[in-house]
C-alpha cells in the first residue's frame, strides 16, 4: 500500500520558490491500478518521482509498504526501490552498453534475485523478445525497447510498478502491445500499478484515476473530466 | 556481484568503443611520457658519453699534489675505473733548440673516454689510436717538431731523459679550450716520467685522476670525497659543472627535455581530463537507471572505480608498448646521426610513465567520477539533471595538485615546478576572464537572421561556461606547443651563433712585441682572417679597496679561517684595450677613455666582481712580477664566455700598462684543407705557441648538431602529442553538438549550413585560443628563459600572427572533419542515439 499525507514539493529557482505539489493526500491499495492524469506541467511526474522515492518531499509523509519514504536517506530509498519497486519510462531508459538480456539481468542482480539469467531469458520470451535477447538497445525498435523495459520491471516481481507515459513514444500498434503486456503481467503478479499518462484511453483501463491540476490532486469522477484536464 | 558487473560493463563498453576516448587518452599520455623520457634518457646518456670525452672520463679530479692513496682505494671499492695523469712544464731540447712544453704522463688506462689521435707527419690530419707511446718514446704536437726542427723518429731530451719523438700528437681528449698559459703538448707513459727527473722535490706537478662508472657510484664517491677536498688544491669536474659551450649546451638541452616531458605530461593530463569528463557525461543515464533500479551509491562507486582501474591498467600496458615502439623507431631513425644506443634498458622512465598513467587517470577522472556518483535517480524522469554533489573547486584542486605533483616528480626541483605551476595557474585565470569577456562580446555578433555565422556565435554564447573551459584547454595546448617551439628555436639559434662559420680554430700565444709585425705580415701573405691581438700579462690580485684578499688554503665547504676577503686564488690574465671587446657589454659605469686620473682605470667582469665583492670605485691592487699596480674600478662588464675568443676578468687602461713587458695572444681561422699551411705560416715565429682547437670546435659543432637534432625530435613528439590532444578535445565537444545537429537536420537545415556553422564556431574558438596562447607564451617564456634556461628573454611577435591563424586552421579543420563524420550519419540514427 502507498499512502501520501499532506505532501508538498517546493523547488527553488532563479526567480524564487516554486510550489509544484500542494497538500497531496492519496492512498493506493495493494494490487490496485491507478492512473495519474493531467496537463503538462501539472506536477504528475513530480508526484510519481516522490511516490517512487526518486526525490524527496519538502513536507508531508509518504508510506510505501509500511516504510516511511520521507524519513529514508538516498541509500535506504535505493534499497527499498531494489526490493519493492519496478519502473517503466517513456524513453525506455535502457543501458545502451548492455544487451536486452543483460539489461533485464541487471535489475535482477541488483535486487539479489537468484538465477538472474534464467529468469531474464524466461521473461524476455514472455514479452516476445527471446530471439532479440542479445541485441543492444539501438538495434531494437521503440516498441521492442519498451518491452525489454517491461521485462526488466517485472523480473524482480515488484510490489509496485511505476510507469511514466509508457506508451508516449510509441505508435498505436506498439502502444497497444505494450499496454496489454503491462496489464497482463500486472494482473498475473498482483502488482500495484501507478502510471502517469496523457492518454485518457490508457488511463481508462486503470481501476482508478486521479487528476493533477496546478499541483493539486483531485479524484476523477468521469472520463470527460479527465479529458478536460489532460487537454 | 559488483566486480562481476564492473567486468561485464567494462567488456561490453570496450567492445562497443564506449571507453575508446579515455583509453586513447591514457595510452597517449603513457606513450608520450615513456617515449620522451626513454629517448631523453638514452640521448642524455649518449651526449654525456660524448661530452665526457672532453674530460677523458665521466669525472675528473685535478690536484696540485699527490692525493691520498685511500681516495683511489675508495674509488676501486665503488668499482670505478681510474686513469692517472701527471703533467708539468719542462724544456725540450733537440737539435740545439730549446722549447718549453707541457708534459703529460699517463697510465695505460688513459683515456677512459675519448681517444688519442696521432699522425705520421706534422700538420696533417690525425687518426685515432688505442695504444699509448711505447716505453722511451714520446708523441709531440706538430708545432714542437717545427720549433725543434726535427722529424718524427728523432731524439729529444726532457730533463735527464732521452726519448724518441716517434709520432705527431694531433689530439688528446682533455686538451681543453684554455688558451692562456698553454704550451705545446708532449705525451709519454707514466712510468717514463721518473726518467726525466722533473718530478723531484720542488717540481710543480699537476695530477689528474679520471673516473668512469655508474652515476650512482660516482656520486657516492664524490659525496665521500667532498669533505676532504681543499678548494685551492683540488678541483672536481664533470661535464655538467662545465661552463663551456658544451656543458652549457648539454645542460640546456637536458632542461629542455625535462620541460618537454613535463609539458607532455600536462598535455596528457588535459586529454585525460577531457576524456574523463566525456566518459562521465555519457554514463549519467546508466548510473541514474541503476540507482532507480536499487543500486546504492557505494555499489556505483565500486563499479565505476573498478572500471576506471581496468581502463587505466589496460591503457598503461598499451601505452608502454606504444611508447617503447615509438622511441625505438625514433632511435632507429636518428641512429646514424646521433650515437644513441638501444643496449641499455632504463627502468626509471617506465616507472615515471606508469605513475603518470595512474596519477593522471585517477586524479583527473576524480571530479567527473564524483559528478557521476552524484547523479540523482530522478534523472530518469528529468533528463536535464546533472550531478551536483561535488563542487567544481574539488576538481580544480585535484587537477592542479596532480599537475604540480607530476611536475615536481619529474623536475625534482621545487622552485622550477613552482614557477611553472604558478605562472600556468595565473595564465589559466587570466585566460578564463578574457575568454568569458570575448564570448560575451560575441553576443552582439550572433544576433540577427539565422545563418551559419549567427548559429556559430549563438552556440559559443549559449555554452559560455563550457566554451570557456574548451577555449582554455585549446589555449593551454597551443601555449605549451608554442613554448616548446619558441624555446627550441631560440636555443638552437643561440647555439649556432656560438660557432658561426669562420670561428677561430687556432690560437697563438707567447707572441713577443717584436714578432707582431712579422705575424701581421704572415697573416696578410697567407690571406688568413685573424682576430684581434690582445696584450697579456699575468698578475696577482692582492688587495680590494685596501683590504688584503684571502690566500689561505681552505676546504671546499669551510669558511676561511682568515677573515679576509675571498681572492682569485691564482694569477689573473690582465689585458688592456681602448675599446670594449666584442662579446662584452658594459653593464655599470663607463668604459675608460685615454685620460688617466688619480688612478689608472680597470673594467671588471660582472660575475667575478660579485664573487670577490668588488664594487664600482674600489681600488684594486695587483702584483705584477714584484711591481705593484693600483687601478680604480670604473666599469663592470657582462662577458659572453661561450664565444671562441680570449676573454678577460680585468681589462686595464692602456696608458697604465706601458711600462710592463707583455706578450700577445690572438686567434685565427684556417680551413681544414689548409692545415698544412700552418707550418709555413708559423715558420718565422719561433717561441710562439700554437693552440689547435680545430678538433675541439668540430667536436663541439658535432655535439651541438646532435643536441639540436634531438631537440627537433622531442619537438615533433610533443607536437604530435599536442595534436592528438586537440583531436580528443574536438571529439569530446562533438558529443555536445550532436543533439543540436540532429535537431537542425530534422528541421531540414542543409548540410552546408550546419557544416559552416560548426567550422566557423571552431575557427572562432581556434583563432581566439591561438591569440591568447601567443600572448601567454611570451609571459611563460620570459620566466623560463630568465629563471630556468639562463637565456636572455626575447619577444616573438611573429607568433602573434601565426598562432591565431594556425589555431583557427587546425581547430577549424578538426571541427570540419568531426562535423563531416556526424553529417554522414542519417538523421534517424542521430535522433535514436540521442534518446
Amino acid at each position: 500500500m502507498i499512502e501520501c499525507k499532506s505532501v508538498n514539493k517546493i523547488v527553488t529557482t532563479t526567480e524564487g520558490q516554486l510550489q509544484i505539489l500542494r497538500d497531496i493526500n492519496l492512498k493506493v491499495e495493494d494490487g490496485q491500478t491507478l492512473a495519474i492524469v493531467g496537463a503538462s506541467g501539472s506536477g504528475k511526474s513530480t508526484l510519481l518521482s516522490l511516490l517512487a522515492g526518486l526525490d524527496e518531499v519538502s513536507s508531508g509523509e509518504i508510506i510505501l509498504n509500511g516504510q516511511p519514504l520521507h524519513a529514508l536517506d538516498e541509500e535506504q530509498r535505493a534499497l527499498m526501490r531494489g526490493a519493492n519497486v519496478g519502473f517503466v519510462f517513456q524513453s525506455f531508459m535502457l543501458v545502451q552498453s548492455l544487451s536486452a538480456l543483460e539489461n533485464v539481468m541487471l535489475s535482477a542482480q541488483l535486487a539479489g534475485v537468484d538465477d538472474a539469467k534464467g529468469r531474464a531469458e524466461a521473461i524476455l520470451e514472455q514479452v516476445g523478445l527471446g530471439h532479440r535477447a542479445k541485441h543492444y538497445p539501438n538495434q531494437l525498435s521503440g516498441g521492442e525497447q519498451q518491452r525489454v523495459a517491461i521485462a526488466r520491471a517485472f523480473i524482480t516481481r515488484p510490489k509496485i510498478l511505476f510507469a511514466d507515459e509508457p506508451t508516449g513514444n510509441l505508435d498505436a500498434t506498439n502502444g497497444e502491445l505494450v499496454e496489454q503486456l503491462l496489464f497482463n503481467l500486472n494482473a498475473e503478479s498482483g502488482t500495484t500499478l501507478i502510471l502517469v499518462t496523457h492518454d485518457s484511453v490508457l488511463a481508462g483501463k486503470c481501476q482508478r484515476q486521479v487528476i493533477m491540476h496546478a499541483g493539486e490532486l483531485t479524484e476523477s469522477t468521469s472520463p470527460s473530466e479527465q479529458q478536460r484536464h489532460v487537454g | 556481484m559488483w566486480a562481476n558487473l564492473a567486468l561485464r560493463l567494462f567488456r561490453h563498453e570496450m567492445r562497443r568503443g564506449e571507453l575508446n576516448i579515455i583509453l586513447a587518452a591514457i595510452v597517449l599520455s603513457v606513450a608520450a611520457v615513456l617515449s620522451l623520457s626513454l629517448f631523453s634518457a638514452r640521448l642524455q646518456s649518449a651526449l654525456n658519453d660524448k661530452t665526457a670525452e672532453f674530460i677523458a672520463g665521466d669525472r675528473q679530479l685535478s690536484s696540485r699534489q699527490v692525493i691520498d692513496p685511500a681516495w683511489l682505494q675508495k674509488a676501486r671499492e665503488l668499482e670505478l675505473n681510474i686513469a692517472e695523469q701527471i703533467s708539468t712544464q719542462s724544456m725540450l731540447f733537440a737539435n740545439g733548440d730549446l722549447v718549453l712544453a707541457d708534459i703529460r704522463a699517463v697510465d695505460s688506462a688513459y683515456p677512459l673516454k675519448g681517444s688519442v689521435k696521432i699522425s705520421e707527419q706534422a700538420f696533417s690530419a690525425g687518426r685515432e689510436v688505442t695504444e699509448l707511446p711505447p716505453e722511451n718514446q714520446v708523441w709531440m704536437d706538430a708545432r714542437l717538431f717545427q720549433l725543434l726542427n726535427i722529424e718524427p723518429g728523432a731524439e729529444v731530451e726532457i730533463g735527464d731523459g732521452t726519448f724518441i719523438a716517434s709520432r705527431v700528437l694531433s689530439d688528446i681528449p682533455d686538451r681543453g679550450f684554455a688558451v692562456f698559459g698553454n704550451d705545446q703538448l708532449v705525451l709519454m707513459r707514466l712510468e717514463d716520467i721518473a726518467k726525466t727527473g722533473v718530478t723531484g722535490p720542488g717540481a710543480r706537478l699537476s695530477y689528474r685522476y679520471f673516473f668512469t662508472g655508474r652515476d650512482a657510484d660516482l656520486d657516492a664517491f664524490y659525496q665521500w670525497l667532498r669533505p676532504q677536498l681543499n678548494r685551492e688544491l683540488h678541483r672536481w669536474r664533470s661535464v655538467k659543472d662545465d661552463e663551456s659551450a658544451i656543458g652549457n649546451a648539454v645542460q640546456t638541452a637536458e632542461r629542455y627535455f625535462l620541460l618537454a616531458i613535463m609539458l607532455a605530461v600536462v598535455l596528457a593530463a588535459v586529454s585525460i581530463a577531457v576524456a574523463a569528463q566525456r566518459y562521465s557525461q555519457r554514463h549519467f543515464d546508466p548510473v541514474a537507471i541503476m540507482k532507480t533500479l536499487g543500486a546504492s551509491k557505494r555499489l556505483i562507486q565500486k563499479v565505476y572505480v573498478l572500471q576506471i582501474l581496468f581502463v587505466t591498467m589496460l591503457g598503461i600496458v598499451l601505452g608502454c608498448v606504444l611508447g617503447f615502439v615509438l622511441q625505438h623507431g625514433v632511435v632507429m631513425l636518428v641512429s646514424d646521426r646521433v650515437p644513441v644506443s638501444l643496449d641499455t634498458w632504463y627502468w626509471q622512465p617506465v616507472g615515471i610513465a606508469v605513475l603518470t598513467g595512474f596519477i593522471c587517470a585517477l586524479l583527473f577522472s576524480l571530479y567527473p567520477l564524483m559528478q557521476l556518483f552524484g547523479i540523482p535517480p530522478l534523472r530518469v524522469l528529468r533528463r536535464d539533471i546533472e550531478g551536483s554533489g561535488t563542487k567544481r573547486l574539488v576538481q580544480y584542486v585535484a587537477a592542479g595538485g596532480a599537475i604540480f605533483a607530476l611536475m615536481w616528480l619529474y623536475s625534482g626541483n621545487l622552485q622550477i615546478s613552482g614557477i611553472l605551476f604558478l605562472t600556468g595557474a595565473l595564465l589559466v585565470i587570466a585566460l578564463f576572464a578574457v575568454s568569458v569577456g570575448l564570448i560575451h562580446i560575441g553576443r552582439l555578433l550572433g544576433s540577427g537572421n539565422i545563418g551559419a555565422w549567427q548559429l556559430a556565435w549563438a552556440r559559443i554564447q549559449r555554452r559560455a561556461m563550457n566554451n570557456s573551459v574548451q577555449l582554455i584547454s585549446f589555449s593551454v595546448t597551443l601555449l605549451l606547443l608554442l613554448v616548446v617551439l619558441a624555446l627550441r628555436n631560440d636555443m638552437i639559434k643561440q647555439w649556432r651563433e656560438q660557432l658561426p662559420q669562420g670561428t677561430p680554430n687556432y690560437f697563438l700565444a707567447n707572441i713577443t712585441a717584436t714578432q707582431l709585425p712579422v705575424l701581421k705580415q704572415q697573416f696578410t701573405d697567407f690571406t688568413v682572417n685573424a682576430g684581434e691581438i690582445y696584450p697579456l700579462i699575468r698578475g696577482r690580485l692582492t688587495e680590494i679597496a685596501g683590504e688584503k684578499v684571502q690566500s689561505a688554503v681552505t676546504k671546499e665547504n669551510e669558511q676561511p679561517a682568515e677573515a679576509r676577503r675571498p681572492g682569485l686564488g691564482r694569477e689573473a690574465n690582465l689585458t688592456w684595450a681602448s675599446n670594449v671587446q666584442a662579446g662584452n657589454k658594459v653593464v655599470a659605469g663607463t668604459f675608460f677613455g685615454d685620460d688617466v686620473g688619480d688612478y689608472p682605470e680597470v673594467s671588471v667582469e660582472q660575475k667575478i666582481a660579485e664573487r670577490l665583492r668588488i664594487t664600482m670605485g674600489d681600488i684594486l691592487t695587483f702584483d705584477i712580477g714584484g711591481q705593484t699596480l693600483q687601478a680604480k674600478v670604473t666599469s663592470l662588464r657582462e662577458v659572453n664566455w661561450q664565444t671562441m675568443q680570449p676573454n678577460f676578468f680585468f681589462v686595464l687602461q692602456p696608458a697604465a700598462m706601458q711600462d710592463f713587458p707583455a706578450t700577445y695572444i690572438t686567434s685565427f681561422h684556417l680551413d681544414g684543407e689548409r692545415k698544412q699551411a700552418l707550418a709555413s705560416l708559423l715558420a718565422p715565429l719561433s717561441s710562439v705557441t700554437l693552440i689547435d682547437v680545430d678538433a675541439r670546435i668540430n667536436q663541439l659543432r658535432q655535439i651541438i648538431d646532435q643536441v639540436s637534432l634531438a631537440v627537433e625530435f622531442i619537438l615533433v613528439l610533443v607536437l604530435s602529442a599536442g595534436s592528438l590532444v586537440l583531436i580528443a578535445q574536438v571529439q569530446a565537444s562533438m558529443d555536445e553538438r550532436r543533439q543540436e545537429l540532429a535537431i537542425l537536420r530534422t528541421l531540414g537545415a542543409r548540410g552546408g549550413l550546419i557544416r559552416w556553422s560548426v567550422v566557423l564556431e571552431f575557427l572562432i574558438i581556434g583563432l581566439v585560443a591561438g591569440l591568447m596562447a601567443a600572448l601567454a607564451h611570451e609571459i611563460a617564456l620570459y620566466f623560463l628563459q630568465t629563471e630556468v634556461f639562463n637565456m636572455s628573454a626575447s619577444w616573438h611577435f611573429e607568433y602573434w600572427l601565426i598562432a591565431p591563424l594556425v589555431g583557427a586552421a587546425v581547430v577549424g579543420v578538426l571541427g570540419a572533419v568531426s562535423c563531416w563524420q556526424l553529417l554522414r550519419i542519417n538523421t534517424g540514427q542521430l535522433l535514436r542515439n540521442m534518446l
